[in-house]
């Protein structure tokens, strides 16, 4: 699944990774190209002060190294360097080329010329040279070098700094992206959160409190919402109508059997076949029930109110039986569940429950740390053997048949909770000795209160 | 023991009737939720047995009016739907128990016999005075062991005085608890039933208070 926020992000990055590569190339071209402009020029300044030189020394050459006396050229391989090279093949030379020589282009103008090549000490230098008249006739050789050195640690200095201020600048922006994603994003996440707390209500969402774009979509949703609580209705009327018309005439029936029998009649097949239809029936109205949840979305249960209620009918159930039942749940806690279907499962877990207990059922409900419902149900009776555990939930098995039943109630509690997304677990109850049956269910969205 | 079905479709309500009858009970027959709360209101029974799928006004409202209205009779619900969600509301609302539909006629006998004894406020279903037993689930009688053969009417005068016992009770409330609302009523019958019952079970059993009515004394 593509997440939206993800997408806008992403092509974000994107873009903005290519504007900053495509303005670092341009930017750092130019600066580089002004750079190496600077570098030249400051040469050639350097070169005119050397001819300068030339020109009002050439009578005493060996003057010029005072004459050109810039503190640069004292050091032996500093980097900055002058050679001088008379008409006759002398060679007067910087202290700083420490007697080492400086190659000469072979061609003899008077123009200018650029050069670059390996130095005294074997750095890379850059040279400009020209062969200047000292007089008539005679032409000397002036050239001043550069090592290109610290034009490279330039280059790098700025490469640096253009790269920092640009990953500054891209962080600015993927901020400002990352804001403007979840502002954008802000009535979709309403959207979220209003369907879930409404799907209960009979009214739809308010389409004016939400942008023009989005209205669409939530027209679209109250629709969606508007159908699933008439599938909800359509679905469930049937089915319990049904069940009502069918259980009358299936009493009579089994009534009728009953005097037969008592009467000496052999009518057993006839009230087997009864039997298996009215669990037939139940199981298919269970089913049917089940189905029909696929169909709700955002349901929940006040687990005080039902289990409040169910506290208040078992007591008296269990009293009539001289039999204790106990609750004990959270205040405040709801489950992800249509609320007839989760007093069906209580319902039939708890009849169960009362019917095998000795003397005890306990109720206990509380929220998991991982944000989940578990509601446990214990009695006191023989509970069932651990190899058996796995039947039990399975449609029509009844593992002990000493005890009136149809031996569903297990098995419609488990597809109840399934298909709700939760879970159910059968064990043995370490304190009370007999089953433990323990649900996990999903926390239902607070309904909305206005 | 009186006893009230309310049920609207006929042939069950007949069945039920005539089981119950068999046992020794009385009982009326109200065929919608107006009747059967009228009676319920009016008629002193022992139990009333309530569908909650009747007409014109559904059970759930008329076992809700009868409590408001004070009314303590145990009352036996079989619900209408199918979920539990009508028996927890039927319970929640003050019925003692429920049966679901279909069900067997043995197991709502038992159920109906339960309320009546945990309303007189007995445990066991067998009760003895002296030499005398009486069985509730057979409502057969034993004098020293033998089996004594009693009259419906005699099981009824004797069934509700054996619940009631250590309690004087007048004639007017035997005759209403063994006497159907429409029947013929006669208080001198009563006096007919208990001097038979005098005859075939011992003088001993059954005291009468003058002008105020019987008493069995305490029974184990």
């Amino acid at each position: 699944m593509t997440s939206l926020r993800a997408r806008a992000v992403t092509g974000g990055i994107l873009w903005a990774v290519a504007i900053i590569v495509l303005w670092l190339t341009c930017v750092s071209s130019y600066l580089a190209s002004q750079t190496q402009a600077r570098f030249v020029e400051v040469l050639e300044t350097r070169h005119a002060q050397a001819v300068v030189a030339v020109t009002n020394n050439s009578d005493a050459p060996d003057d010029l190294v005072l004459a050109i006396g810039d503190l640069v050229y004292q050091v032996p391989f500093s980097g900055q360097y002058w050679q001088v090279e008379t008409d006759t093949g002398a060679l007067i030379s910087s202290p700083s080329l420490d007697g080492e020589r400086l190659p000469r282009p072979l061609r003899r103008t008077e123009e200018r010329l650029r050069s670059e090549f390996d130095g005294p000490n074997g750095e890379a230098v850059f040279a400009i040279g020209q062969w200047v008249p000292v007089r008539d006739d005679v032409m000397w050789y002036v050239q001043v070098a550069s090592s290109l050195r610290s034009f490279e640690e330039d280059q790098v200095v700025l490469r640096n700094t253009l790269l920092t201020a640009f990953a500054f600048v891209s962080f600015i922006g993927v901020l400002g992206g990352l804001t403007q994603v979840a502002v954008v994003l802000q009535p979709l996440n309403k959207l979220r959160k209003d369907v879930s707390g409404r799907w209960e209500q009979e009214d739809g969402l308010e389409v004016q409190s939400y942008p023009i774009e989005v209205a669409p979509l939530v027209n679209d949703i109250n629709t969606l919402m508007e159908r699933n609580r008439d599938i909800m209705r359509r679905s469930r009327r049937p089915a319990a109508d049904l069940a009502h018309a069918i259980k009358t005439p299936s009493a009579i029936m089994r009534n009728e059997l009953d005097n037969l029998m008592m009467q000496g009649t052999d009518v057993q097949e006839a009230v087997g076949a009864l039997d298996r239809l009215d669990a037939q029936l139940k199981r298919s109205f269970a089913r049917m029930r089940a189905d029909g949840t696929d169909a709700t979305v955002g349901v929940a249960t006040e687990l005080d109110t039902a289990l409040g209620r169910m506290e208040r009918a078992f007591n008296a159930l269990a009293r009539n039986e001289g039999k204790s039942f106990n609750a004990d749940y959270e205040e405040g806690l709801l489950v992800r569940m249509d609320q007839s279907d989760f007093e069906e499962v209580m319902g039939n877990l708890l009849d169960n429950a009362l019917k095998w207990a000795e003397t005890q059922v306990r109720l206990q409900a509380h929220e998991t740390a991982d944000g989940k419902i578990m509601i446990t149900i214990t009695d006191d009776g023989p509970g069932i053997p651990k190899d058996e555990i796995a039947k039990a939930t399975q449609s029509g098995q009844r593992l002990d048949t000493s005890k009136p039943g149809t031996g569903l109630g297990l098995a419609i509690a488990h597809d109840l909770i399934h298909a709700y997304g939760g879970k159910i677990l059968l064990s043995k109850d370490a304190e009370l000795g007999g089953l433990a049956v323990h649900m996990r269910l999903p926390v239902g969205s607070a309904k909305r209160r206005d | 023991m009186r006893i009230l079905i309310a049920e609207d479709e006929p042939v069950l309500a007949s069945q039920l009737k005539k089981t119950l009858m068999s046992e020794g009970l009385t009982v009326d027959v109200a065929v919608d939720g107006a009747e059967a709360q009228y009676l319920g209101e009016t008629e002193p029974y022992d139990v009333i047995i309530l569908d909650l799928g009747l007409p014109i006004r559904d059970g759930l409202t008329v076992l809700k009016n009868l409590r408001s209205g004070g009314n303590d009779t145990s009352i036996l619900i079989l619900p209408a739907r199918n979920d539990c969600a009508d028996r927890v509301d039927g319970l929640d609302a003050g019925a003692d128990d429920y049966l679901p539909k279909p069900f067997h006629m043995a197991a709502l006998s038992a159920r109906v016999r339960a309320l009546i004894r945990r309303k007189a406020g007995k445990a066991t279903p067998v009760f003895s005075k002296d030499n005398v037993t009486f069985d509730t689930r057979t409502n057969q009688v034993m004098v020293d062991g033998v089996s004594m053969n009693l009259t419906s009417q005699e099981i009824a005068v004797l069934s509700y005085l054996f619940h009631n016992s250590g309690r004087l009770v007048s004639r007017n409330e035997l005759s209403d608890h063994i006497y159907q609302h429409e029947g013929d009523r006669e208080s001198n019958t009563i006096a007919v039933f208990v001097n038979r019952l005098r005859k075939k079970l011992g003088s001993d059993l059954i005291e009468t208070v003058r002008g105020r009515g019987y008493v069995i004394k305490a029974t184990v």
